[in-house]
């Protein structure tokens, strides 16, 4: 079966895949394939945006999408697929005619109010049926953040899916992070090498020293309360709840008491 | 269904913006029906193999870094079809309705009145009776050529700057010298202190991407989005080579005002600073430096200057004022333990500085100091020793400078010279001749009893010396500008001051404009005659693209689609005002054959071929066009090339800099001779508060009135003012905010906290404004810009609601209310980013119903402001 595989630590965000996915797409029909997809208002592939942080600890993770390629849609209505060997999710046009229901049950699947269908992505089958090897969004990334192949070509191991039907593969899919800056308010120097805990339940999940800048980040993360523990020789000890259970945080300029 | 279902042919063009003479971005067009339906990367690997290519590979750490097989085209190149079938298009000549050549000219009525449909013919005479008549009445300097700037990238048809072909046939004409826009700080400043011609970067970057690679501890992106800038001209390997770094875990500490898109998802660290004070943060850290001996002074006693004059200052001596970190995060919003931190870490480490142009870092007031004290760092770090270089994410081998490039070059970079129609660059008009970009408005309006002076050419072409010398205009009893013709109108979204040009563009003294251009966007509006001209896809053209970080490459473009409407190209458009002109006889008798030598386009193309550098001596003309592109290999030998400025770093007297005495010059012999009492550009870069021009500090009293700095980088989603209306560009959340009424206002980010005290929210529509005008925005809520900073892209287009001084802009073309002022009193670079303005909630509604007019032209959800809205139907 064919699947897409998405590294999000490798995508830059230049929306490159939502374009072209647009660019092919959009007042163009490839019959038998697909109808035209407006000129806006539809994303077969979705770009989401997730700004993270705070200043000065900011990053913005983002997340293409891809909502109709999942099984799903084939438990659903699978009189409204085209047949195809590869495993391809193709919304049969002239199938779809007047089926709102899909586009209401399923994200990424669209509803044309002007040709009354339910259309969404093809996986660009028009063009794989056609001597392409890989859909119009993988063609256009310049970063290999997308890939497109036979699910057995690759290693999945840890790998999210969004829902479990999903024909879409995630790498390091964002979790949560908490950072913060320790220094010395009297010396006005930031704390180099302090032990900085992370503590969920009573249990220390990781420990970090902080770095030449008074820096500490815990990277991915599970949402959820934590401590923030720091213990720098000379000073007392500094703990600090943390709630990351809706937004990653910068928990502060972290003043040490001597 | 067969292949010819999904394209009946593919051709190949180059999508880059950078138009002079240099391109980028190739990609390859899928053509059916007679229109384009697919962009797409080139893939190289359909005609060569890596081996062919002689594929450069660099190595790091474990880890190989390759060029790539395929072209990595930016969004704005894979978009741009929308761009030759926007709804924005000039379909045919228009004439301004209340211009009348033989009777009333209205010209107060520029950018508010619309236009008629007449023909190319009548389009065409009225151009070459104006010239005549001006020539007659005026002379040829009362002809302001508006002829450059970034846009389309062609060669037979026209760079920016056809007309100016025509005109050096006919006695030349007054031209509007492009200032270094994008580089000013280092072009005004940094030059006086490493030489470093033309534009004052480093010129030795050869091989500096292996060497960071290979040495480098971290990599300061000071004010640098390599995510955003390179786009327009030269793609996404900057990208790549971002994503090697992190992968290498070379630390990346980005120095800027705002999160740009680099920054979020690259950055190991972020050192918010408030926009244009980076002189005070840099002046600290050589504090740290001087006071804690953390400097290497055997190099700066072998290769640099003037020192203590330097050491003097910033120890307090000369002002009273040391420049500590606490002096500094006053000023600059770093905290003193964070700028110590940053110091030591430096002092510590193999530490390179990236850049990518522009931003408030580079193009505000003053930009010449902190580019100076850039180096000045740098200096005290030996600049050169492994892993400690300046380079660049951008322009790679611009003007085939191969000491541009910071990757493997290719054996040439191929040129389109041979077939070239524009401006030549390299010309350095006399006195009297010309007038810098960033003076148009002022030199519009000067009589000559009181000619405009600055100093230099302003071009980034010109030599530091050109900077000494001093120009005005106008010269001889010339009576001024009677006459503009452009084919880059864009001043308005892209220069210093655009509601002051909008008065410019309206005064009585400019009897005639004539704009050629493909798109009713910013300058056009104000035209009275206005030709249309086609976009790329639209033509048949020799192209190369020479600044993709892989190989040169050069290639035929065969024409996709037929032309929009009537639309010719900017040549033709150039020669059908020539073959009109060749009627009056005299010094326009055969003028078409002296423009075209007497060659038709096909012979045209055929020469630039053969001057193109290509080194294939078996491929010819017709086997280029067959093939559609031709790439040159890597050069052999490339490993031993220096590694960026190594050869100074070992032996300054042997590799010596430009500057005067060959040496970093802490004190600038230069300026120190020539301009012994400029305060603002002092002989040692100094931290410059304010002056008479310039009060745009958070201190300033100013900021009273107007408590915010503004950010205006480089666009995210267009170049410069290009690609303003591409529907699915804009339906992307950070490139336009659909407020209440419908409308795409251009995005405002506003820190969380100030927006809280503003009480404005995300999808508000808001006013920034200052004593110049105001413009409206899209309120847009994030943590990505610090505190008493917004930040708005330039170059949004201009949709006037008042027109003119104090005016105010829908489009959010903040450049209207940039400062006229130029960098400082002895620089004429622009300052546009980094200025005062204030913040306050708007009711769209409330304003629409105050001006009626202007909040209800004709409007498309999908492209924004459309051609129709000054164009009257016919009957």
């Amino acid at each position: 079966m064919k699947v897409f595989a998405i590294d999000i630590n490798r995508c830059n965000g230049c929306y490159n895949c939502q374009l072209a996915c647009k660019d092919e797409h959009c007042d163009q029909p490839w019959p038998p394939y697909s109808a035209a997809e407006p000129l806006i208002g539809q994303f077969w592939l979705k770009m989401e945006e997730r700004e993270r942080g705070q200043v000065p600890v900011v990053r913005v993770s983002y997340i293409p999408t891809i909502g109709a390629q999942d099984e799903a849609i084939r438990d659903y209505a699978p009189e409204v697929l085209m047949p195809r060997e590869d495993g391809i999710i193709v919304l049969d046009p002239e199938k779809c005619q007047g089926r709102k229901d899909l586009a209401e049950k399923f994200p990424g699947v669209y509803y044309n109010e002007e040709l009354d269908l339910a259309q969404g992505c093809t996986g660009c089958a028009h063009l794989l049926d056609n001597g392409w090897t890989v859909p119009r969004c993988v063609d256009a990334c310049a970063t290999d953040a997308l890939l497109f192949g036979d699910e057995e070509d690759f290693d999945l191991t840890g790998a999210t899916k969004l829902t479990e039907g999903s024909h879409v593969y995630y790498f390091n899919y964002p979790k949560r992070f908490i950072a913060g800056l320790v220094f010395d308010p009297c010396r006005r120097e930031v704390v180099i090498g302090a032990p900085v805990d992370l503590v969920s339940g009573d249990e220390v999940v990781a420990t970090q020293l902080t770095d030449d800048f008074g820096d500490f980040r815990f990277d991915q993360i599970d949402a959820g309360a934590y401590r923030v523990v720091i213990r720098a020789e000379g000073y007392g000890e500094k703990v600090i709840e943390v709630d990351v259970s809706e937004e990653d945080r910068y928990i502060g300029d972290v003043a040490l008491d001597q | 269904m067969g292949k010819e279902a999904i394209a009946d042919k593919t051709v190949v063009a180059t999508l880059g913006f950078c138009n002079s003479g240099m391109n980028s971005n190739i990609g390859a067009i899928d053509v059916k029906d007679g229109r384009a339906v697919r962009i797409r990367p080139l893939h190289y690997d359909e005609r060569y193999t890596e081996e062919e290519l002689n594929a450069w590979q660099l190595e790091a750490r474990g880890s190989v870094f390759k060029p790539g097989m395929k072209s990595f085209l930016p969004p704005l190149s894979l978009a741009y079809k929308n761009r030759t079938y926007s709804k924005n298009r000039v379909p045919y000549p228009l004439k301004r309705v209340d211009f009348d050549p033989h009777g009333e000219r209205n010209p107060q009525n520029r950018g508010t009145s619309k236009y008629v449909r007449i023909s190319w013919d009548e389009a065409l005479s009225i151009a070459a009776e104006e010239i005549k008549r001006v020539h007659d009445t005026y002379g040829p300097m009362s002809i302001l050529v508006q002829a450059d700037g970034h846009g389309e990238t062609k060669a037979y048809h026209g760079q920016h700057g056809v007309m100016v072909e025509l005109f050096q046939w006919t006695g030349d004409a007054l031209i509007q010298t492009r200032n270094a826009d994008s580089w000013e700080g280092w072009y005004w400043g940094a030059k006086h202190m490493w030489g470093m011609e033309p534009v004052g970067q480093n010129i030795w970057q050869t091989n500096v991407i292996q060497d960071v690679a290979k040495n480098s501890d971290a990599v300061l992106y000071w004010g640098a989005d390599p995510e955003t800038t390179p786009w327009g001209w030269g793609g996404q390997q900057a990208s790549r080579i971002c994503y090697w770094f992190n992968e290498l875990g070379i630390k990346s500490i980005w120095i800027a005002p705002d999160v740009n898109y680099a920054n979020a998802v690259h950055a190991d660290k972020w050192i918010p600073v408030y926009p244009n004070t980076d002189a005070a943060l840099q002046l600290a850290i050589a504090y740290v430096w001087l006071t804690e001996g953390l400097y290497d002074k055997d190099y700066i006693a072998s290769h640099a200057v003037g020192f203590d004059w330097f050491e003097y200052y910033v120890l307090g001596n000369e002002d009273g004022v040391p420049k500590t970190p606490e002096w500094a995060a006053e000023k600059c919003g770093v905290p003193d333990y964070t700028i110590k931190a940053l110091a030591r870490y430096w002092a510590k480490h193999n530490v390179s500085i990236a850049h990518c142009n522009g931003g408030s870092y580079i193009r505000s007031c003053f930009a010449h100091e902190p580019a100076r004290l850039e180096i000045a760092l740098l200096g005290m770090q030996a600049l050169g020793h492994p892993g400690r270089n300046f380079f660049k994410f951008i322009e790679w081998s611009l003007w085939s400078m191969k000491g541009l490039s910071p990757l493997p070059c290719s054996e040439v970079f191929p040129t389109t010279e041979g077939a070239y129609h524009g401006r030549n660059r390299a010309d350095l008009p006399p006195n009297g001749t010309f007038i810098p970009k960033t003076l148009i408005p002022q030199g519009i309006a000067t009589e000559a009893d009181n000619p405009l002076k600055w100093f230099g050419h302003t071009l980034s072409g010109a030599p530091m010396q050109d900077q000494l010398f001093e120009y005005e205009f106008p010269v001889d009893d010339n009576p001024g500008v009677r006459m503009i013709w452009s084919d880059s109108p864009c001043w308005t979204t892209c220069w210093n001051g655009g509601h002051e040009m909008e008065e410019a563009f309206c005064m009585d003294k400019v009897e005639f404009i004539l704009v050629q251009h493909p798109w009713m966007e910013n300058d056009t509006t104000f035209a009275d005659i206005i030709l249309p001209v086609s976009t790329k896809l639209e033509c048949e053209d020799i192209g190369t693209d020479t600044l993709n970080g892989q190989w040169g490459i050069l290639c035929h473009e065969e024409q996709a689609v037929d032309p929009y409407v009537e639309c010719i190209s900017d040549w033709e458009a150039c020669l059908g005002v020539a073959e009109k002109l060749q009627e009056y006889g005299g010094i326009y008798k055969k003028l078409v054959k002296k423009m075209t030598q007497g060659l038709d386009m096909e012979q045209t193309l055929e020469r630039g071929f053969k001057m193109s550098r290509c080194t294939d001596e078996d491929l010819t003309w017709d086997d280029l066009k067959e093939q559609q592109f031709w790439m040159s290999p890597t050069m052999e030998g490339w490993q031993d090339e220096p590694a960026g400025m190594i050869e100074f770093y070992e032996d300054p007297d042997n590799h010596p800099l430009s500057t005067p005495t060959g040496k970093l010059e802490y004190y600038s012999t230069t300026l120190a001779k020539v301009f012994p009492d400029d305060t603002e550009r002092a002989p040692v870069p100094k931290w410059v508060d304010e002056t008479e021009d310039h009060k745009e500090r958070l201190t300033s009293e100013r900021a009273k009135d107007y408590p915010f700095l503004l950010v205006s980088n480089h666009p995210r989603w267009r170049v410069h003012a290009n690609c303003d209306d591409i529907p699915w560009l804009r339906e992307i959340p950070t490139c336009k905010i659909t407020g209440p009424d419908g409308y795409g206002y251009e995005p405002v980010w506003i820190n969380t906290e100030d927006a809280a005290e503003l009480g404005i929210k995300t999808g508000d529509i808001v006013k920034l404004f200052n004593e110049r005008g105001g413009v409206l925005g899209g309120a847009y809520v994030t943590e990505r810009i610090y505190r008493h900073t917004v930040y708005q892209d330039h170059g949004a287009r201009v949709d006037p609601i008042v027109k003119g001084r104090q005016g105010l802009d829908r489009g959010g073309a903040n450049n209207t209310i940039a400062p006229q002022a130029t960098t400082s009193k002895n620089c004429a670079g622009e300052v546009t980013s980094g200025y005062l303005v204030g913040v306050e909630k708007v009711d769209v509604f409330e304003l629409a119903e105050q001006y009626p007019e202007a909040f209800s032209k004709p409007y498309d959800e999908a492209f924004g402001l459309t051609a129709d809205r000054y164009i009257i139907e016919e009957a």
